[in-house]
């Protein structure tokens, strides 16, 4: 290894230098590779954020498009099948709001476990696209549920006075 | 009673944070010390105030008075005691009051210091402290108030949910609080410095080791909340780039972006303006992030419900950045500077370089948490981006940081010549190539990101040891010293450039592991009946059956038994379980795992079937190298701390410049 000692060239300091025409341009090339990134980047990664309802009344323009839903999930429909030794499918429904809703969506989520969250009055947040029999299909990955003790009831007492 | 006490209190403490603000301006503004000394006072006050207000919700859980409505919404009266206690940051309104504590404790610490030399700004940052602290006091008073009671006594609590229960979760909230909080210090004496106009280094000199102790706070809560995503969630990973965790990752990267060029400014002069604008965007940072995880502005998996206090958040980072930004502008002609960067070889351009990368991935994460804003703001449709957006951005950028780790050490102030650079690199890369090739055919490595990946980090490991070999081995050289003599005596002489390289090692050591992690993992999913097995990597399991018992509280557990495998050989019995709190029916999955220092071999029960079908869906996961990620953690803490530590030699040099400031008053 190469036992290398080094020159500080103090004296140097006031006489060359990097002017800032320099740093300005090496920081803008530098800035136009980050925002070049970021672009290629968003593209393709991008989700349409829609509710139930949203999705219902405009069905044409998000068909086939990956969304992402973020709606309250109906306990009484959640089942998981077990189809063969290494094939599930985890089904449930989401509304908007539990009063009197207009819209509901069936969730489908292929292969994946049933989260400890997934319960009625539980926020779902799902990443997918709507086949076109109107069943959304999450993505690998893609079922998320609100963590749900680090929010709060909008009405505790109506939480607490269900149990 | 006991309740009220704490109510009382906490409105107190609000008076004197507000008391606190008007009295430092008044001695700021008139130059009255008298003024300035009661504001002094009135901060010494809070903290007391508040603990007495914390105790008395801490009292409440404990004896279950479900009259509050926090009590009711995050205890209940299984719950064991220590849970009851950290229930205090279960919540919003009762994390906001903690939140207060911890801030109170800092204000109270830093009001008992004699800030020796940088007198002169204690009257405005008094002020800026009182004015934060106020902030936080009035939204815990009047928006999300703790002892607010319910209109009925229910008979129980609904309890602290079960994800929380887990020692990584009940450390990281109030570790990130820490340092968030423990960043208001160099916030407060640079707003000050910059309201009297007194822009050199003062500032920065006199709260350097705050900033340490908020970034090493700040750096455990993001590896404990990690720690506890990987061990709880039952998903195999670590981090999601969730807009909440993001929310705590920002204000982090600009605060390790402003510590590494604040040396620039103590060494040579310059960037203080850069300096100053990134304390200011650190402190933004931390009010923002509360803000979005508290307000419910954007959708995240673990945000609170949406609360009244958004608008009261947004308004004062609205204050903070806007009345910064004046300030700046009102003293822009006092940043100027006659010193620049002399070459792009040198160790300040490195750290410009450095400084460019850390604020690149910063905005390329405040664009993806807040593209659902910005998108609905441009087209009028909300939409979001995931993972990929954030890996594909920020993936090269943390590898041009990898590596400027490892050369920008070999750099020397104001200028190096090429060509020795180009002679310290050489070796390295040499041993490296080949360490990698060896790699490739043997493990064998696949694609062309992680040998990429892994060159970088290894090329950097071994620059970073020889930092430590070359030092060491100067001192042996120099002053006959041993090697453990040499090595020790080198990280106690120099503790803020040995414990910085410790932290690039512990960087760089977790890098290993999330190369492991991101390119090798393996994972599969499949239905077992009593007797037969999966294999995954070079593991077998074999499913033995399920047995179903009572655990404490009201749990009801079901366990699975599992033989482990390494190559036909028993190594371990796994034992994941579901657990079942019977009362609020919440089920819970454990994990179990095999950890070496090689891999984890990690798995958790899908779904069990019943005893009369003897059968149960497993997935497990293979993770190669997640352990690295967790020592490189332990290593980047350890070396936190080194830098953080008192240096005597720096503490002999204060006091000798304090003794010498003194003689000439004593001879007047």
């Amino acid at each position: 290894m190469a036992n290398v000692t080094w020159t500080t060239v103090e004296n140097e300091v006031g006489s060359g230098g990097i002017n800032k025409m320099k740093l300005m341009v090496g920081g803008a090339l530098l800035a136009a590779a980050v925002l070049l990134l970021i672009v290629n980047a968003a593209n393709g990664s991008t989700q349409l954020y829609v509710t139930v309802e949203e999705y219902h009344q405009r069905q044409e323009r998000y068909e086939g498009r990956d969304l992402r839903m973020g709606a309250l999930v109906v306990g009484d429909s959640i089942q998981y099948i077990q189809l063969t030794d290494t094939t599930s499918r985890l089904e449930f429904t989401v509304v908007d709001t539990y009063n009197n809703p207009q819209y509901e969506m069936q969730v489908v989520v292929m292969n994946e476990p049933r989260p400890d969250l997934l319960q009625h009055e539980a926020t779902a947040l799902i990443e997918g696209h709507v086949g076109e029999d109107g069943v959304f299909y999450v993505n690998p990955g893609g079922l998320l549920l609100k963590c749900p003790t680090r929010y709060e009831e909008a009405d505790p007492a109506q939480h607490i006075g269900k149990q | 009673m006991i309740a009220d006490i704490g109510q009382i209190s906490l409105l107190i403490a609000f008076g004197a944070a507000a008391y606190a603000a008007i009295a430092s301006l008044v001695g700021a503004v008139q130059n009255r010390p008298a003024a300035t000394a009661s504001a002094r006072n009135a901060i010494l006050v809070i903290f007391p105030l508040v603990a007495v207000s914390s105790a008395a919700i801490i009292y409440s859980l404990l004896a279950g008075d479900f009259s509050l409505q926090y009590v009711a919404n995050v205890s209940s009266l299984g719950m064991p005691t220590y849970l009851k206690v950290t229930a205090l940051w279960g919540g919003q309104a009762g994390s906001l009051l903690f939140w207060n504590l911890l801030l109170a404790v800092f204000l109270f610490a830093a009001m008992l210091r004699q800030w020796r030399g940088e007198e002169h700004l204690i009257p405005l940052v008094i002020f800026v402290l009182a004015v934060t602290q106020g902030f936080f006091l009035l939204v815990s008073n009047f928006l999300e108030n703790p002892f607010t009671r319910l209109p009925f006594i229910p008979a129980d609590g609904q309890g602290l949910n079960p994800l929380l229960r887990h020692p990584g979760m009940i450390i990281h909230p109030p570790m990130l609080y820490l340092g968030f909080v423990s960043l208001t210090i160099p916030y407060a004496f640079a707003m000050a410095s910059l309201i009297k106009g007194d822009v050199d280094d003062g500032w920065i000199r006199i709260t350097r080791r705050w900033t340490l102790v908020g970034w090493l706070f700040l750096s455990l809560g993001l590896i404990l909340g990690g720690r506890w995503a990987y061990d709880v969630l039952g998903w195999g990973g670590y981090w999601a780039w969730d807009p909440v965790e993001n929310a705590s990752f920002m204000p982090w990267l600009a605060a390790t972006a402003f510590l590494h060029s604040v040396m620039i400014q103590e060494k040579r002069g310059m960037f203080r303006l850069w300096n100053m604008g990134l304390i200011i965007l650190t402190f933004c940072l931390m009010i923002y992030g509360t803000f979005i995880v508290r307000s419910g502005v954007i959708t995240s998996v673990h945000s609170f419900a949406q609360s009244p206090i958004g608008p009261y958040f947004f308004g004062f980072l609205c204050l903070v950045f806007f009345g910064s930004l004046v300030l700046i502008i009102l003293r822009l002609d006092q940043f100027k500077s006659s010193h620049h960067i002399s070459s792009f070889l040198s160790r300040e351009a490195a750290f410009l370089f450095n400084n460019y990368i850390f604020l690149s991935i910063l905005v390329a994460t405040f664009i993806g948490t807040t593209f659902p804003i910005l998108s609905e703001l441009v087209t009028g449709e909300k939409m979001n981006v995931g993972e990929p957006y954030y890996e594909k951005v920020n993936g090269p950028l943390f590898a041009a940081l990898l590596l400027l780790m490892g050369v920008a050490p070999l750099t020397m102030w104001y200028r190096s010549s090429a060509q020795r650079l180009q002679m310290s690199l050489r070796w390295p890369a040499l041993v490296t190539t080949i360490f990698i090739a060896v790699l490739y055919f043997v493990i064998p490595l696949h694609g062309w990101g992680s040998p990429l990946g892994l060159w970088i980090i290894t090329f950097s490991t071994i620059l970073t040891l020889l930092e430590f070999g070359k030092g060491t081995h100067a001192r042996m050289k120099g002053k006959g010293e041993s090697v453990w003599v040499a090595f020790s005596s080198l990280m106690a002489r120099n503790r803020r450039r040995y414990g910085g390289y410790w932290i690039h090692l512990g960087v760089l050591v977790m890098a290993f592991g999330i190369i492991g992690v991101e390119f090798y993992q393996q994972q599969t999913q499949i239905r077992l009946a009593t007797g037969q097995s999966l294999s995954l990597g070079r593991y077998t399991m074999t499913f033995n059956g399920m047995r179903e018992y009572a655990g404490a509280d009201d749990l009801l557990i079901t366990e699975a038994n599992l033989s482990l495998y390494d190559n036909g050989r028993l190594v371990k019995t796994l034992t994941p379980r579901n657990e079942l709190y019977t009362r609020t029916r919440q089920p819970m999955t454990i994990p179990d795992l095999r950890a070496t220092i090689g891999e984890d071999f990690y798995v958790l029960i899908v779904n069990w079937e019943g005893f009369s079908a003897n059968a149960a869906t497993f997935r497990a996961y293979f993770n190669p190298l997640i352990n690295w990620v967790w020592a490189g953690g332990f290593i980047f803490i350890i070396g936190t701390l080194i830098a953080a530590w008192p240096d005597p030699v720096d503490e002999k040099v204060k006091a000798a410049a304090q003794i010498s400031a003194l003689q000439p008053a004593a001879g007047d």
